[in-house]
């Protein structure tokens, strides 16, 4: 008990009556670093985030429902889309009818049929603007012109990477090469039909992937060109939208408990090449957490060396008095907790009232889209936990350096 | 109650070794005023050191109450020091942090005194005439007054011995002169013994003997036993 409450009240009176500064220094440099520990993988969690939400909102939604193998199609589609609607849960289910098309713009002006003109292979897709809306943001991110509407025939929408223009980021060869909204395209389907239709809207997802590259008609008009009567029912993929984002697998099980005559996957089994960079922006953010751990370690230790150095003689003459070892080492590991806790007190409200309102009004525009901070518990009890353990060496180590010294060297400074 | 035999003790190595006692004998009753004394470099703070368990002789054997203590463990060698010895430094060895009357009952709380400590380092502060210096800081006393807080820190324990090194060296002469009256009164009125490294000649007057160092020995080994 003695030693207990003299440990106590060593870091008590070290702590009250301590150099004012060095303390005020060794907390800004803890609340700093704990702020950093945070922000960093924030940040990259945030980037993750925002492709993620990207995937989901402008290509997959949260479920994917394919044909089987063996088919090419899924059958009964009205049927199936208001079975889906009513699992509580669903936000909303969309048919895709896709197919490819060789699109021309500007063909009037070629001189020859092996002159390719402005010209390409996209994919474009069958859609009901109405039940799409549901289901992903392609209807807010048109940049220029409108969306679909039901009823739409003639009418097409572009993503901005097929239109090219100011706007796409791909190389001009690889687009329409400025497309705007009114011209008149002319597509030739895989099965040899020809039609011409007119631009009704571009948009712009900001999808690293392929959304950017896609084009939309009404699923009626995809239906007419492949053929109404066999092909108004069918489709080539159903998208489905939850409320929350991560109850996938509880919703597929749902899914398959319907009946439905297809494969039910989640969006990241599609996520293919972003996902690799989504795996890849984690291993840097451990990295990076990880190095901005050892630095903060770091600098904490350079102050607390100097702090405790500056004690010496006073180590050296509690050690002459008769105080064990043990009370001198813990009463300076209170010491750094406490510093440590404050820290992380002060870099918490920091944190929650300085840096994140600050990018929730100010959010980091990037090439890839509108990036928000995402802060993960495991991130904040990781940076807590590394914190305290830094401190605690970064205390331990000078106290104990100086205690293995003999006492007279300690009180005379040598 | 102090027995000392054949203590050596050299510093460095090589070119730079130093012998700095070169085998002192000498022995210290219950209830003794010692003054050990020399020109500077003599060894005398060596040998106070050693005494006082700060620092380990090369050679030699020093008994403390007939326990042999250089052969107990490091841990044992604190405890000792805590309970049975009490130390006087040659410069302000009070913590800055820690008011007098802290600085006086730090080594009490150790041993878990824990409802008398604060009674007794008072009384022992008023013992040396700071009763009105309870809560100040080291840095608001005076040199002398901060040298008696540190002999009353010194018997807090009531330690048997109190070794005291050159506690006056850095006083003017009217605290100094307090100092040694002080532990002159510990030592007639409470028995205390009390071994204290001195260079000052008006000094002897205090103590019942004198043992002098010369460059590492003993120049007066009869008066040492």
């Amino acid at each position: 008990m003695g030693k207990l409450k003299l440990t106590l009240f060593l870091a008590f009176k070290s702590i009250i009556r301590g150099n004012r500064w060095a303390i005020v220094l060794i907390i800004l440099v803890m609340s700093l670093s704990f702020a950093n520990l945070i922000l960093t993988p924030s940040i990259l969690s945030g980037v993750t985030n925002t492709l993620n939400e990207q995937q989901v909102d402008t290509l997959f939604a949260h479920i994917v429902i394919d044909p089987k193998d063996e088919d090419h199609y899924l059958s009964n589609i009205d049927q199936t889309i208001k079975k889906i609607e009513q699992v509580h849960g669903v936000v909303g289910a969309s048919a895709h009818l896709n197919s490819t098309a060789f699109m021309e713009y500007q063909w009037q002006d070629k001189n020859a049929p092996s002159d390719r003109g402005k010209s390409g292979s996209w994919t474009i897709i069958g859609i009901n603007p109405i039940k799409e809306a549901n289901v992903t943001t392609i209807n807010e991110n048109i940049i220029e012109g409108s969306y679909l509407d039901e009823n739409d025939r003639d009418e097409i929408v572009l993503g901005v990477e097929i239109a090219g223009g100011d706007k796409a980021q791909t190389s001009p060869f690889l687009t329409l090469e400025g497309v705007r909204v009114g011209d008149d395209l002319r597509l030739t389907y895989p099965n040899g039909i020809q039609k011409e239709y007119r631009v009704k809207g571009i948009f712009q997802a900001h999808e690293m992937g392929k959304a950017d590259r896609l084009a939309f008609v009404t699923k009626k008009e995809m239906a007419s060109v492949m053929g109404r009567s066999i092909y108004a029912d069918r489709a080539s993929q159903i998208l489905v939208r939850i409320e929350q984002t991560g109850d996938e697998t509880i919703f597929i099980k749902k899914l398959e408990a319907l009946g439905i005559d297809g494969e039910i996957r989640s969006w990241d089994e599609y996520g293919g090449a972003v996902g690799s960079i989504v795996s890849s922006f984690n291993v840097v953010a451990s990295l990076i957490s990880g190095i901005g751990l050892v630095v903060a370690a770091v600098v904490m230790f350079i102050v607390i060396y100097i702090n405790v150095i500056n004690r010496k003689r006073q180590i050296g003459i509690l050690r002459a008095i008769g105080i064990k070892r043990s009370v001198i080492i813990f009463s300076y590991i209170i010491q750094t907790l406490f510093y440590a806790a404050i820290g992380v007190i002060l870099g918490g409200l920091l944190f929650g009232h300085g840096i994140m309102p600050y990018f929730e009004h100010n959010p980091i525009n990037l090439p890839i889209g509108v990036v928000s901070l995402a802060i993960k518990p495991v991130v904040i009890y990781s940076a807590v936990f590394g914190l305290i353990l830094a401190a605690v060496f970064a205390g331990f180590i000078p106290v104990i350096s100086i205690i293995k010294q003999s006492i007279i060297k300690a009180i005379w400074g040598n | 109650m102090i027995k000392i035999a054949d203590l050596h003790k050299v510093y460095g190595r090589g070119i730079t070794k130093t012998h700095a006692l070169k085998g002192i004998n000498m022995e210290v009753k219950p209830g003794d005023f010692v003054a050990i004394m020399g020109r500077s470099g003599s060894g005398k703070s060596t040998l106070l050191h050693l005494l006082g368990l700060l620092d380990t002789p090369t050679s030699g054997n020093i008994l403390i109450d007939n326990i042999d203590v250089l052969q107990l463990p490091e841990a044992q060698k604190g405890s000792f020091r805590l309970e049975r010895l009490g130390y006087v430094f040659q410069e302000y060895s009070l913590i800055p942090e820690m008011t007098i009357l802290e600085n006086v009952f730090i080594p009490a709380i150790c041993l878990g005194k824990e409802k008398s400590y604060k009674q007794r380092a008072t009384e022992l502060l008023k013992t040396v005439g700071l009763e009105e210096r309870l809560s100040h800081y080291p840095n608001e006393v005076s040199g002398g007054e901060q040298q008696r807080a540190a002999v009353a820190r010194a018997l807090i324990n009531r330690p048997k011995i109190i070794f005291a090194d050159e506690p006056t060296a850095s006083l003017d002469m009217v605290s100094a002169k307090v100092v040694l009256d002080l532990l002159k009164k510990l030592n007639r009125e409470l028995g205390q013994t009390v071994v204290m490294v001195t260079h000052e000649p008006e000094d002897e007057k205090y103590v019942d003997r004198v043992i002098w160092l010369r460059d590492g020995y003993v120049s007066n080994p009869h008066l040492a036993s």
